[in-house]
């Protein structure tokens, strides 16, 4: 029998790599999108067919995080074998704007989806979106699954929160719940507002000659950062464990946001420094300096490696805004809004 | 004159802070639910007393989850300190009530902390914070390091909202300070709790009232100070210059069978008489070994307990007594309403 996946934050960077990865292993896939007044589904365009359509494997639903009602119908309605709760207010330097919005979404959504579970009365797998950022102020380098967690902002509290509230369920009730702690994992469909794609699009900006200045935040701010496209394996390989558990999904390198420059400027042949302005109004109140994840756990019991490593990351990001930009100037792309 | 508010003013904690705080010379100002019925019993003897109430003493109608209204009442208020105590408190019930303990106790604080960081005056915060943050700990006794590990709804709530009060004291340089409260009775505990419902049942067994106790774990061993001790750590810890995380416990552990006996052996009676398993009230998961050491307490608030667990223990079962006795005369007089 098909197998039926639902998918919150299915427009999302990893929700779209994602619903590709289960479509081609035959999923049928749900997904659930918020409404909003202009189209937020263009990462899903590729596989998205018209509402006519029979055969079709993905199905998008209205619904939100916030809105326990309605999940608890979705989750009634659908049945899925797998949840991947991967919706979120994921940006955590805006998470210090709308702390309660993100907490309500990222930290209470997570309970009322697992409520909604309870009360359905199934037994779907289901997988957490954690993040490195929960170790914040590190307490250990690099960080495992063991590591305490020491979060510095309203986002990294949530995720915590979301962390450990699926590890309760687990041991409580039994549920299959696993936590992907993903360290920041990048990929052309990375949101343009992460410091990555930020970059790699003024890269494209500037060397076309649309863009003279690029101004950032904390360059020195060390990350692991990973290809979204391989992360998403990862969650798929922990709903197939006999049973649940928490992995830590990284590359085990860190690299600072001023190497990604070097990097992404250095593949069209410009200098950062001359386009490069700090502006404190990117700063975060509260810093994260230096994350570093050891993968060994996914790697044993899994059998996942990261393939797509940080320079070929950052070049493949500049290739692909510089097409977009390029596509773009020719007319054969929507603008997406 | 110092003013000083208070969330959760009802409660045991509530009221024993706010009967220091006036004898402080304070001017205490509480937050409490409107409800149908009108339960302030812990407050009456303050509320019904003309020299104290809407004197010194003045309660508003307020609720975690209502943002404008506790906007407008602490910019009104204008407060020195600000002692956060409410919150659904019940471990047991938030396994029932997961959502709301949630946007009570994490989302409540978070909303007050986002009313503080607007707020002209910088008063000092005060969060109560609990035991139940550590849950299922790598190590005993916990100290202000010890790494979260809740094990219910409840204890992640509390440790979302710990987390986040460290996060505006580091972001925003505010003083806020996380008491981590072990478990504190007194006569004033609710109904529902285990010390309360053992000292009240060997006082109704005692006075022919009931006829048998039905218990869960009777081995799970906890840390229990007496809330009177605890009161005053929080009232010392704000008036520090510098905000921090201060552990409060009697660092002594003991099992709920101890408070049976102690109870029971109270009012002459044999125990073994008397209880009766019901894994009604197991918890689906019990935390282990939650035993606190104050020791940065003790030195930097030059606080320690001073009322023992046997003699607390004793004080809880004679105050059902007498209780109980005057409600059961009160029964048999037809005037009653």
């Amino acid at each position: 029998m098909t197998k039926k996946a639902l998918i919150t934050g299915v427009t999302g960077q990893d929700g779209s790599y994602l619903t590709e990865l289960l479509v081609e292993k035959g999923y049928e896939v749900h997904g659930i999108i918020r409404r909003a007044s202009t189209f937020n589904t263009g990462r899903l365009d590729p596989l998205y067919a018209s509402p006519q359509d029979t055969n079709k494997q993905l199905h998008l639903h209205y619904g939100d995080l916030s809105d326990g009602s309605g999940l608890s119908r979705l989750i009634a309605e659908i049945q899925p074998d797998e949840v991947y709760n991967l919706g979120a207010q994921s940006h955590v330097r805006v998470s210090f704007d709308a702390p309660e919005y993100t907490a309500d979404v990222d930290g209470t959504g997570t309970i009322r989806l697992l409520e909604a579970i309870r009360q359905a009365g199934i037994q779907p797998r289901f997988y957490q979106a954690s993040s490195s950022e929960m170790y914040g102020k590190v307490l250990e380098i690099p960080q495992t699954e063991t590591t305490p967690f020491y979060p510095r902002s309203p986002y990294a509290c949530a995720k915590v929160f979301s962390y450990w509230a699926v590890v309760n369920y687990r041991e409580s009730y039994g549920m299959h719940a696993s936590n992907g702690i993903l360290f920041n994992h990048e990929s052309p469909r990375r949101g343009e507002t992460f410091v990555t794609r930020k970059i790699t699009r003024a890269v494209a900006h500037i060397k076309a000659g649309l863009q003279k200045k690029l101004y950032l935040g904390n360059i020195d701010a060390k990350r692991d950062w990973g290809y979204a496209k391989e992360y998403v394996e990862a969650m798929w390989l922990m709903l197939q464990q006999p049973t649940s558990d928490d992995y830590v999904v990284a590359t085990n390198e860190t690299h600072s946001v001023r190497e990604f420059l070097e990097i992404a400027f250095g593949h069209v042949g410009l200098n950062y420094e001359d386009f490069v302005e700090i502006d404190p109004r990117y700063y975060r109140p509260a810093e994260v300096d230096i994350l570093i994840g050891d993968y060994t756990k996914a790697k044993e019991k899994l059998g996942w490696e990261p393939k797509v490593r940080f320079a070929d990351l950052t070049r493949l990001m500049v290739e692909a805004d510089v097409k977009l930009l390029h596509d773009h100037q020719a007319g054969n792309i929507k603008v997406r809004s | 004159m110092p003013i000083a508010f208070i969330t959760g003013i009802t409660g045991q904690d509530g009221s024993y802070l706010t009967e220091l705080l006036l004898a402080k010379g304070y001017t205490v100002h509480g937050s409490v639910r409107r409800t149908s019925s009108l339960d302030r019993s812990r407050l009456h003897h303050l509320y019904t007393n003309p020299e104290i109430y809407s004197q010194r003493l003045f309660l508003h109608y307020a609720d975690l989850d209502d943002v404008t209204n506790l906007r407008r009442l602490l910019l009104k208020v204008a407060p020195d300190e600000i002692y956060h105590l409410a919150g659904q408190s019940h471990v047991g019930l938030s396994f029932e009530i997961p959502e709301s303990t949630c946007d009570d106790t994490a989302m409540g604080t978070l909303r007050i902390l986002e009313i503080l960081r607007d707020l002209p005056g910088k008063p000092h915060f005060f969060h109560a914070a609990s035991s139940e943050i550590f849950g299922s700990p790598d190590s005993y006794p916990q100290n202000e390091s010890t790494p979260f590990r809740p094990v219910s709804p409840y204890g992640c709530a509390k440790a979302f909202a710990a987390n986040m009060v460290r996060v505006y004291r580091d972001s925003f340089g505010m003083h806020a300070t996380n008491g981590i409260m072990y478990n504190h009775e007194s006569p004033r505990r609710g109904e529902n709790f285990v010390t309360q419902k053992v000292c009240q049942a060997a006082a109704a067994i005692k006075l022919g009232l009931q006829s048998k106790l039905r218990m869960g774990d009777t081995s799970a061993e906890r840390d229990w100070g007496d809330a009177r001790d605890f009161v005053h750590a929080m009232w010392l810890s704000m008036q520090r210059d510098v905000a921090d995380d201060y552990i409060i416990a009697t660092g002594i552990t003991h099992k709920v069978q101890d408070i049976v006996e102690i109870a029971f052996d109270y009012v002459n009676l044999d125990w073994k008489n008397f209880i009766e398993s019901d894994p009604r009230f197991m918890r689906p998961a019990d935390p282990k070994m939650l035993v606190g050491d104050a020791s940065h307490a003790q030195k930097a608030l030059g606080w320690k307990p001073t009322i023992t667990f046997q003699k607390m223990i004793q004080e809880m079962t004679q105050a059902s007594l007498n209780q109980l006795s005057s409600k059961s005369r009160a029964n048999k007089n037809p005037v009653q309403d």
